[in-house]
């Protein structure tokens, strides 16, 4: 059953998603620092306020995965930030996560070299949202 | 110098760096503080090197000299040698590991994926053959592993 876009249920199903990926497991060993996804606010999408997604992840596990407000989320080692219509092109396999951090429609915050060094981890990441069914606000 | 200041080791030619610039800036700028022999490399570099990432249609050229290094937008004329490839080519280039001699490691997944990219055309590179010693070494302070 398709659950809400950032929703506890959505980052919960996120993190199952992440848990099975062999992938990720792969690709992510020896990652052991927070990321913070911040979903900017569009009202004019059916998505009135902005969101946060606290994820802590460790050594190729997805430990827990808290949805609350930006602030939370800024608070991670990494933080990427990017408006709701930005993240479901993500989710939705529209936009490649590294092309858009390179153009900068994802902002990131962090230490470059982990995250580079971690490309493939963050790829499988990203693949991981796209199996989550998911009901988008605007589509509503 | 003034004491208590620091010159920027990487400084920005736009007032308004594109995304991809102040990323490849911040690489570079990470890895030599971070690491000693990544700084020497860093400081006996002089070259003008061009990245295009084909795939965004975006790219910079690094201008390095002695120790400095300015990232410009786009590509400027010029240049030493000229990177062109997709994002996960560059992002793959970022991932080689150092070898012996500080040679780039072709014979492992990243490095076979690198090589495989220039035999397939993914990767191409303008001025290579004359300027290998110097793409060796701009890997080297590329590379975050």
């Amino acid at each position: 059953m398709a659950v809400k876009a950032f929703s506890d249920e959505w980052a919960a199903e996120f993190k199952d998603e992440v848990n099975k990926s062999d992938g990720y497991k792969a690709a992510s060993k020896g990652w052991k620092w927070t990321v913070g996804l911040v979903v900017e606010a569009e009202p004019d999408k059916n998505f009135p306020e902005t969101r946060g997604l606290v994820m802590d992840l460790f050594d190729g596990a997805a430990r827990d995965f808290k949805v609350g407000s930006a602030g939370d989320a800024q608070k991670c080692d990494f933080v990427i930030t990017a408006p709701y219509s930005r993240w479901k092109q993500v989710a939705t396999k529209e936009l490649d996560a590294t092309k858009g951090m390179l153009q900068g429609k994802l902002k990131l915050k962090g230490d470059l070299p982990t995250i580079v060094r971690y490309t493939k981890a963050s790829q499988e990441l990203t693949e991981c949202t796209t199996r989550v069914p998911t009901e988008w606000p605007d589509e509503q | 110098m003034p004491s208590g200041k620091k010159a920027r080791l990487v400084t920005y030619a736009s007032k308004e760096p594109s995304a991809f610039a102040e990323m490849l800036g911040g690489l570079i700028e990470a890895n030599v503080q971070a690491n000693p022999k990544k700084r020497q490399d860093f400081d006996a570099l002089t070259a003008r090197v061009g990245i295009w990432v084909t795939d965004i249609d975006e790219g910079v050229t690094l201008v390095f000299e002695s120790g400095r290094l300015a990232v410009y937008n786009g590509l400027e004329p010029r240049r030493t040698i000229t990177i062109r490839a997709d994002a996960d080519t560059v992002m793959s280039l970022s991932n080689l590991k150092i070898g012996l001699f500080g040679l780039p490691i072709y014979y492992d997944q990243v490095g076979r994926g690198v090589a495989l990219g220039l035999l397939q055309g993914k990767l191409k590179i303008d001025g290579l053959l004359p300027n290998i010693a110097t793409l060796n070494r701009v890997t080297r302070i590329f590379s975050v592993q």
